[in-house]
């Protein structure tokens, strides 16, 4: 306790409450991919994320100048889970990092221990998060809007953005203070049983809903008819007679098995798609 | 027709402000993956809300699903809405047709974005670096923020202004003379199809191979019950309770076979099962 009262009592670190952790995490879901580099990827937004917590921590000027270098490595994660998750780790490691450094004890939180953290953490939580926000969340929020937006209502733009930010802001708050609370053992807890159930249920939620649009929305139908013995034969009848639906059936199988085996390249599916759909729409099969 | 100065000012202005990921930051996530408010926002400024939204929800069907991981995509949704919306209403097309329009303008604006990439690395070399190392906070918000959102306004807003101003009545003309049915069928046929694109997209992102049998149900399920115009308000509760049905049973399975492996550890899978939410 003397050692302490003898230094300066101004370069003592603040304590980082909650309120400092939600607001670093809306820094970073502000910053995000504003400054979104080749080399770097997210780096400065966590950095720029972390400032005001890192300013309270670091008070004196060379320490804050090493901080902010130490966050500007190459990083990249997803915005909720993993930026929410990291933001939150962060703040915890500096602070216990900022007081180890005040009281002149031996660092256990140094540079490699921060970075490998991040970097153990940002790749696996994007993969969940990515999935679950950009690729199954959103669009059971437009899923559920396009209907409206087919009858030229506004609404049909607003629900999904209104919707999706909220989600965003929440689902990053809870897990930048999960973060926060438990440190570097807050990655157990995302990835954990409970949550790996909801994200179960969301998934299936998703392809339930991609089902309901694919049936709904996908027009694919053949304009074919030939005339054999005096009967005439339209063959989307026929074709109705047997299984209704089975051509965008059929074209949303061929483009999953197209990427189950040659990995997601959407632009290749949209070019070939076109060029397919083209042809046959020319030569009068569809 | 023709695009107005200012119409053509205001969506180029939006679409920088979605580009450069600043309006809001985060938000711009979904505003620049899909692209329904961009089509709302064109069809306010060309105040024809209805039809806008009307071709922007073809749109949507193709840029289902479409998300980058590391932040490339292979085409850009918004970009590709701000021009082709306006094509539609200017030349009176279908949404199907539409989809013709914005799918190589939207590869198109995939480049502008990478270039978006090189300028921010050259910004973060020449002057991040420099104010981290001085510990100056104010250089930093400077370089990490405005910099590089004035330097997207910058790449953006004449870019799309061009494109609106001088390509958007263009492209709408050449349609309007070109109006064989022959194209347009074409054209439909695309549209229709590709909204399989997104779709696929979408199911093969979300995972898990055996649970495509709930897309399987669902895509049966609608097409048998078209006739009754379930809406998709009804259709997500359905989906959300078939699926809480499954995750429930399956954790019920799992906890029962582990309680009948080891009855002395029960009572820790019993407090597990208590706190669920």
């Amino acid at each position: 306790m003397t050692d302490i009262k003898q230094r300066s009592i101004d370069l003592k670190p603040e304590e980082i409450t909650k309120k400092d952790v939600a607001i670093a995490w809306l820094r970073f879901y502000f910053a995000n991919e504003i400054s979104h580099s080749f080399d770097r990827y997210l780096a400065g937004a966590l950095m720029w994320a972390l400032m005001p917590i890192l300013k309270k921590l670091y008070k004196n000027r060379s320490d804050l100048a090493a901080a902010y270098q130490r966050h500007l490595l190459f990083f990249n994660t997803q915005l909720t889970w993993g930026g929410g998750t990291i933001t939150g780790i962060m703040s915890s490691l500096e602070a216990v990092r900022a007081n180890e450094n005040y009281e002149g004890k031996p660092i256990s939180i140094d540079d490699d221990l921060l970075y490998n953290t991040k970097a153990g953490l940002m790749g696996a939580l994007a993969g969940i998060g990515d999935a679950i926000d950009s690729g199954t969340v959103q669009y059971i929020f437009i899923a559920i809007a396009l209907p409206w937006a087919q009858q030229g209502l506004a609404i049909g733009a607003l629900f999904p953005f209104v919707a999706f930010v909220c989600y965003q802001l929440a689902v990053g708050y809870y897990f930048s203070q999960l973060g926060f609370k438990l440190g570097r053992n807050a990655a157990t807890e995302v990835v954990g049983a409970k949550m790996q159930m909801l994200i179960e249920g969301l998934a299936i939620l998703g392809l339930f809903m991609m089902g309901i649009l694919a049936a709904s929305y996908i027009k694919v139908n053949s304009g074919l008819q030939f005339t054999l013995s005096g009967k005439n034969f339209v063959i989307q009848e026929t074709l109705d007679k047997i299984l209704p639906g089975i051509l965008p059936l059929i074209v949303v199988g061929g483009l999953y098995v197209y990427f189950a085996k040659k990995g997601l390249k959407v632009t290749n599916a949209l070019i070939g798609l076109t060029v397919i759909l083209g042809v046959l729409a020319a030569i009068g099969i569809l | 027709m023709h695009v107005t100065f200012l119409q053509a000012t205001i969506i180029a202005i939006w679409i920088a402000l979605v580009m450069s990921r600043s309006l809001l930051g985060g938000a711009t996530l979904t505003l620049r993956f899909s692209p329904m408010m961009t089509g709302l926002v064109v069809g306010i400024v060309f105040n024809d809300i209805s039809q806008a939204m009307i071709v922007t929800a073809a749109i949507q069907l193709i840029y289902m699903g479409v998300f980058s991981p590391g932040g490339q995509m292979p085409s850009e949704p918004a970009v590709a809405t701000a021009i082709a919306v306006p094509v539609a209403i200017l030349g009176n097309m279908s949404p199907a047709s539409a989809v013709g329009v914005a799918v190589p303008v939207g590869l198109l604006g995939s480049y502008l974005y990478q270039f978006r990439f090189f300028i921010n690395t050259f910004i973060m070399q020449k002057f991040t670096d420099k104010y981290a190392a001085a510990g100056n906070s104010h250089g930093l918000t400077l370089s990490l923020i405005f910099i590089p959102i004035v330097a997207s306004f910058v790449l953006y807003v004449p870019f799309m202004f061009a494109a609106l101003y001088y390509g958007a009545p263009f492209i709408a003309d050449l349609i309007k003379t070109n109006s064989s049915s022959f194209i347009f069928h074409i054209l439909n046929v695309i549209g229709g199809g590709l909204a399989a694109v997104g779709i696929a997209v979408t199911v093969y992102v979300i995972g898990k191979r055996s649970y495509i049998i709930f897309f399987l149900l669902a895509y049966f399920v609608a097409v048998v019950a078209k006739p009754l115009n379930i809406t998709m308000v009804t259709y997500a509760i359905i989906g959300a309770i078939i699926a809480f049905i499954f995750v429930l049973a399956k954790s019920e399975a799992v906890t029962t076979a582990k309680d009948s492996i080891g009855s002395n550890k029960s009572g820790s899978h019993a407090n597990v099962d208590d706190d669920d939410y």
